[in-house]
């Protein structure tokens, strides 16, 4: 394989929509599992998702569990970055899930410019 | 159909997309170079998922087939 692989995933949905909320981990899930490094990045509704107690509540028909997808995605060295002014503006910056870092725009500029690819969801 | 052996099974029947490529990434984890894996699965997902995996990661799809209720494939860690 050449360079080591790195997908950014953007999430915009939260638990509004449990089924756009859900993909993204999916993909990410997948992502990881077949050895590609992931940083996946919440925005709006999304930032939501690593709010503490709250992935535990999103599920979408024939997917698996958010929750558990999340962990696996962490365990395998998944990064998760949360919008700065999305969660300050929602109040939950100090209710976010473990490894949730907050940062601004130009990290996820950072982040997607060094990628091998982008997906927004 | 001649038995393939197996160092080490992982049941991933009754998980849903993307869970049984995320077991298997993790199974194959605690095997050495050249050791089979066998997953069964009942996504119906896997059929195409996993050969990717394979494809994506290197190690080698032995072999894949249904039984009755789910699905068996044989995957054989990379060197």
């Amino acid at each position: 394989m050449a360079d080591q692989e790195k997908l950014v995933i953007m999430v915009t949905h939260g638990p509004e929509d449990p089924e756009l909320a859900t993909i993204p981990f999916v993909m990410a899930g997948a992502a990881v599992a077949s050895d590609v490094d992931v940083v996946m990045g919440f925005q709006g509704e999304g930032c939501r998702l690593v709010q503490k107690g709250v992935a535990e509540t999103v599920s979408a028909p024939e997917f698996a569990p958010l929750a558990g997808l999340l962990d696996s995605i962490r365990e395998l060295g998944g990064q998760f970055l949360v919008c700065s002014p999305c969660v300050k503006s929602r109040g939950i910056e100090d209710e976010l899930i473990d490894g949730a870092e907050v940062c601004a725009a130009a990290r996820f500029v950072a982040e997607i410019t060094s990628a091998t690819n982008s997906l927004v969801y | 159909m001649a038995t393939t052996h197996e160092d080490l099974v992982l049941d991933a029947r009754g998980l849903l997309c993307p869970m049984p490529i995320v077991k298997t990434a993790k199974a194959m984890k605690e095997l050495e170079p050249g050791q089979v894996l066998k997953v069964m699965a009942t996504d119906r997902g896997s059929i195409t998922d996993v050969p990717a995996w394979a494809e994506t990661t290197g190690n080698e799809l032995l072999e894949w087939h249904e039984e009755d209720s789910f699905l068996v494939f044989h995957l054989r860690k990379h060197d």
